[in-house]
């Protein structure tokens, strides 16, 4: 009998060795291309664009290569009166882009030249009477804009502006009988929204609330006979799931009991040999994104060419020394 | 350059008209898409209506995608003014193209609060948008800042428009189940495009927590539907985990009412959804909880003996015994129906109840569960059949007899360490609760 399982065949040939010069230099060029028409299509979130080519070169030790000063000035010009941050010039401010934008000027050590207070006030502004964050001005709810407020504060050292015991309530709305979370109450675990809600009660030290074993048995279960993990039952593997799901499983401690090496051969052999760059799932073609979270997700599981990653705010470790910030990781 | 740029934007001109014509020529188009054709054809418009379905043919996306979205963003840095028709144009074409552009649907919203386009246009658009992009995160928000609106010009009575007046006509409630009724419909449509589709399937959950609170009806038919779409979605779990939440909502609902029944339309267990509405809400009958349990670990039963191997159906197995395991452990406990989980009404269909119940598991996982799959030989069996007898060993049993069955017969790998994984499940998590 034939498996149902949905599951990608690892290949004899796949690359089996971390490739990081040819990744930095995809991440390079990747900004070169600008009248792309993909460029236009993924203008919406341009701002975490940049986070992600940013920390993922930062991660491999080659942040130098990218345009500092050009970065820094087309974040000042994305922040608006409310003092919200939009993903892109033209754009409209969304918490989202918001934390993206003070990620990067962390990674460069250059906060003061936005406006914090107004960053904090804009955060603060979107807390709503139940606890919940809405994303921006309109008042979409989810448990992602819960941890953007929280790690956003956070980074700025101004964790301490919002209601957080409400905020921290409406988070645990949205635990499930499975141990995870979702997007709002009642809606279904999913491995990002897990990651969003274990990295806020990690950054707001309330990590004792989560079921630490359920969730990480629900966790453990998304890896898969490739050795891939997925988000949810039944989807194909995904590296940035990978590392969602193995983020989570390091806030809460848990990331022994997945089988390591296989994820390892996993991420490795969703690398473009040719171009440079990680995929989704071997022989897919390859993003910005996908190659952030592949390298990060080799550094969490402990490759000694890649600075150690922070698994809540996926930033450099080093970068969050330096600006003492410590978010809680269960024991 | 210029003529280029030029000649780009008379083409791009055309084609927005063209868009916006087809849509005024044929208001019931129901369907966009892609045509691929690499080559132009400069004496044809690359806009098709064929039937109800819009196709746009490719070759000239990589013009009008650009044109459009450059035009949007002069606007909204006030470098170039547009008048409300124009913009409501250029933001259809863009959205159609790229539906999770979210300032170009934050244009729109703007649009409907100046009364310069309506809000059931803008449900029909993300509609459309669906079609291509089931998924879109974006469009689905945009479809939630609608309906917000919508309900609060409609129905007065909704939680969404709490503070209104609360003689609600039969005209609005007519338009508010027409209302509802359309966006399940979107819902069922976007979930049939895609699978697993988390975005519809929460979205749909919106809309019975903002939309159909106070109507048990609609949760019944909800729970019918739904329960012929998972038998032919087997690895779909976003539709199982829609079951649980019905479940949830039904357990919050039977808390109120002490006799553990509940007068409720009557469920026939095929073909409910096609019933015509009068005959199945004014037909009450006697129902129970109970029954409905059994009834889905019976389809659950069927669906893992005739689909081995599929995930998704051993999670739905798991919660749902999990669900009844609490509430029935609940109803024999105390007696009290509700008496741990109810704090008020409020509103928030199965909120404060699902809070509770998951704070009352961890504070019981907390003490002395120990989950770790790598210990393979640590059976809490005997641990559970020490503490005696409980009101619900009997079905526990007969959870077990299931899996003992499925192991002793069964040659599917996968269904093997499923059925190894639920009784392991058992153990650790049932067995400690
Ligand atoms: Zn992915």
């Amino acid at each position: 009998m034939g498996t149902q399982i949905k599951d990608v065949v690892m290949k004899a040939d796949a690359p089996s060795t971390l490739l990081l010069d040819k990744h930095a230099d995809y991440i390079a060029a990747y900004g070169s291309k600008k009248d792309d028409y993909e460029y236009t299509l993924s203008e919406y979130l341009r701002m975490s664009g940049i986070y992600w080519g940013l920390t993922v070169m930062d991660l491999m030790g080659q942040l130098s290569r990218m345009s500092k000063d050009e970065i820094i000035e087309f974040i000042k010009s994305c922040q608006h009166d409310c003092g919200g941050i939009s993903a892109s010039i033209g754009h409209d401010p969304h918490l989202l882009y918001t934390l993206s934008a003070v990620q990067i000027l962390s990674l460069y050590d250059s906060l003061s030249v936005i406006d914090t207070d107004k960053v904090v006030e804009y955060v603060k502004s979107l807390q709503q009477e139940d606890g919940s964050f809405a994303g921006d001005k309109w008042g979409e709810i989810d448990t992602r804009f819960s941890f953007c407020a929280a790690a956003t504060l956070a980074l700025l050292g101004k964790l301490d502006a919002i209601n957080i015991d409400k905020a921290v309530e409406f988070v645990l709305s949205c635990m499930n009988f499975d141990g995870g979370f979702g997007c709002r109450p009642g809606s279904e675990s999913h491995a990002g929204q897990i990651y969003c809600c274990t990295g806020f009660l990690s950054i707001t030290n309330q990590l004792h609330h989560v079921n630490a074993d359920l969730l990480g048995w629900w966790l453990c279960e998304r890896q898969l006979p490739s050795g891939g993990l997925n988000g949810r039952p039944e989807k194909l593997p995904d590296v940035c799931y990978s590392w969602w799901v193995l983020a989570s499983l390091k806030i809460i401690k848990r990331i022994h009991w997945i089988d390591k090496n296989k994820l390892r051969s996993f991420i490795l052999a969703c690398q473009d040999e040719e171009t440079g760059g990680f995929a989704d799932r071997p022989g897919d073609m390859v993003d910005p994104f996908h190659t952030l979270f592949g390298i990060a997700g080799l550094s969490l599981l402990g490759d000694e060419h890649i600075k150690p990653v922070n698994p809540v705010f996926c930033m450099p470790e080093e970068v969050l020394q330096r600006m003492n910030v410590h978010p809680e990781i269960l024991n | 350059m210029a003529e280029l740029e030029e000649e780009v934007g008379v083409l791009v001109q055309r084609v927005v008209k063209d868009i916006n014509s087809a849509f005024k020529k044929n208001p019931n188009i129901d369907e966009i898409g892609l045509i691929p054709c690499p080559e132009a054809r400069y004496n044809r418009s690359p806009i098709v209506l064929v039937e109800n379905k819009l196709g746009v043919e490719s070759w000239c996306i990589k013009f009008l995608l650009p044109y459009v979205h450059n035009k949007l963003l002069l606007f909204r840095q006030r470098k170039q003014w547009f008048d409300r028709d124009a913009l409501i144009d250029i933001t259809c074409t863009l959205l159609l193209l790229n539906p999770d552009f979210t300032t170009a649907w934050n244009v729109r919203k703007e649009l409907i609060q100046f009364g310069a386009l309506s809000p059931e246009k803008d449900l029909y658009l993300g509609k459309l948008a669906l079609t291509k992009f089931p998924k879109s995160p974006e469009t689905w928000i945009h479809r939630r800042w609608v309906l917000k609106r919508l309900l609060q010009e409609h129905c007065p009575h909704s939680s969404l428009a709490k503070d209104q007046n609360r003689d609600v006509t039969t005209a609005q409630s007519a338009k508010y189940q027409e209302i509802l009724h359309d966006e399940l419909k979107v819902c069922t449509d976007a979930a049939g495009r895609y699978p697993s589709n988390y975005n519809a399937w929460s979205h749909r959950i919106w809309v019975l927590q903002n939309m159909a609170e106070e109507d048990s009806k609609i949760i019944y038919d909800e729970l019918c539907s739904s329960k012929y779409w998972v038998s032919m979605h087997i690895s779909d779990h976003s539709g199982f985990h829609y079951r649980q939440f019905l479940f949830k909502s039904l357990i919050r609902r039977s808390n109120f009412i002490l006799d553990k029944t509940v007068s409720a339309p009557s469920l026939p267990t095929d073909h409910c959804a096609s019933l015509p509405k009068e005959e199945s809400s004014s037909e009450i009958q006697t129902w129970s909880l109970q029954g409905l349990f059994d009834e889905e670990l019976d389809l659950c039963n069927d669906l893992i003996e005739s689909y081995p191997g599929h995930e998704a159906l051993w999670c739905h197995r798991r919660l749902v015994f999990f669900l009844w395991h609490h509430w029935s452990s609940d109803h024999h406990s105390c007696g009290t129906p509700g008496k741990t989980s109810l704090n008020g009404t409020d509103g928030s269909l199965g909120l404060s109840h699902t809070t509770t119940m998951v704070n009352k598991a961890s504070q019981v996982m907390d003490v002395d569960c120990l989950i770790d799959p790598s210990l393979q030989s640590y059976s809490q069996e005997t641990k559970r059949l020490k503490r005696g007898p409980q009101p619900d060993s009997h079905k526990l049993l007969a959870e077990h007899r299931f899996v003992s069955k499925i192991l002793s017969d069964c040659g599917n790998m996968d269904q093997v360490r499923f059925a190894t994984s639920y009784k392991k499940w058992l153990d650790s998590v049932i067995g400690q609760l």
